[in-house]
């Protein structure tokens, strides 16, 4: 396959292209908009022998090649986020030209421009809540038991202090969610992360996305922060804004 | 949103900025959310939901390269 086709990052409304200038894709294709009504898709060229069916199931094994494309996504979106109201597209939405990119627009018009009412002048928001590992030497007993029953025992103990604990991190993380639920006007939980990808000895017990009003983001901060600190055994980490990848997904 | 709410990040998130977001991070975000606005190209293929599955593939194959990796270090 060669030739090209159209990489589309984004459903904009209220977009002045202009602002977009000096945006590049990829391999440095300018960043143009196909105007559909009052909506706008951004979009660049990207080259068939890369984009293509064929050679995407190949690249869509090598981590690098999907790292150099989620980043270049990410970054574009964040440049028509700041100046628009912005529904991202999944990652890797390739259509074969303009033609093509506005019949889908025009297909899902009524879909996007709910989407884009529910996130206009609002901002998404990270929540995690991890829990640390307990030191080795709070959960092994320190003299060598003393018969089978006793290595039992201790054996049980142990295990019901794990227990304990992962029930009051997953109590905390509740309580994290429905606190920042307040203060949000959506919510997501995502799976948390697995330690091997995160690469943090950390175990994850609250991932999710909030969708906040743009004004009501001090309050929602500042009340995690505050709630970070009245549970020290768990850490709460707020990261944001993103543009609302979480929450532009058509019903 | 307005250029400088987006900016006005505290923990430096925005591309370019002082922290860089994490690959996992993102791929949460880049994987199974975002508008679904199938591309031609995907659909000749072989469906609306291949990148999305593709890359779960890929991710449980990294993980499990991790998990093998994690075994011959202990």
């Amino acid at each position: 396959m060669s030739g090209n086709a159209r990489y589309v990052f984004a459903v904009a409304r209220d977009l002045d292209v202009a602002e977009l200038s000096g945006t590049h894709g990829f391999q440095g294709a300018a960043v143009e908009a196909v105007e559909h009504e009052k909506l706008a898709a951004v979009v660049c060229d990207v080259d068939l022998a890369e984009f293509g069916a064929e050679p995407l199931t190949r690249n869509l094994e090598d981590l690098a090649w999907v790292e150099r494309v989620a980043r270049t996504h990410n970054e574009v979106v964040w440049r028509v986020a700041a100046v628009s109201t912005c529904a991202p597209l999944r990652l890797v939405t390739v259509c074969a030209d303009d033609e093509s990119v506005r019949a889908k627009v025009d297909s899902l018009r009524a879909g996007l421009e709910d989407v884009l009412d529910r996130i206009e002048g609002r901002q998404e928001w990270s929540v995690k809540v991890l829990v640390a590992p307990r030191p080795a030497g709070e959960t092994s007993p320190v003299a060598p038991a003393t018969s089978g029953a006793d290595y039992l025992r201790r054996k049980r103990q142990a295990s019901d202090r794990r227990r304990d604990l992962s029930v009051e991190a997953e109590h905390i993380a509740r309580d994290v969610h429905d606190l920042a639920h307040t203060h949000a006007v959506a919510s997501r939980r995502l799976a948390p992360q697995d330690p091997r990808l995160t690469g943090r000895p950390e175990t994850m017990v609250l991932n999710a996305a909030y969708l906040v009003e743009a004004d009501e983001h001090e309050a929602f901060t500042a009340a995690l922060h505050a709630a970070g600190e009245q549970h020290p055994s768990v850490t709460v980490e707020v990261e944001g804004p993103w543009p609302a990848y979480s929450f532009a997904v058509l019903e | 949103m307005s250029d400088i709410d987006l900016h006005a990040s505290a923990t430096g998130l925005q591309p370019g900025g002082a922290g860089q977001v994490s690959l996992v991070d993102l791929l949460d975000r880049l994987l199974g959310t975002g508008v679904v606005l199938a591309g031609d190209v995907l659909i000749s293929l072989a469906g609306v939901d291949l990148v999305e599955i593709r890359l779960k593939a890929l991710i449980t194959s990294v993980r499990a390269d991790m998990a093998r990796r994690e075994r011959a270090e202990q």
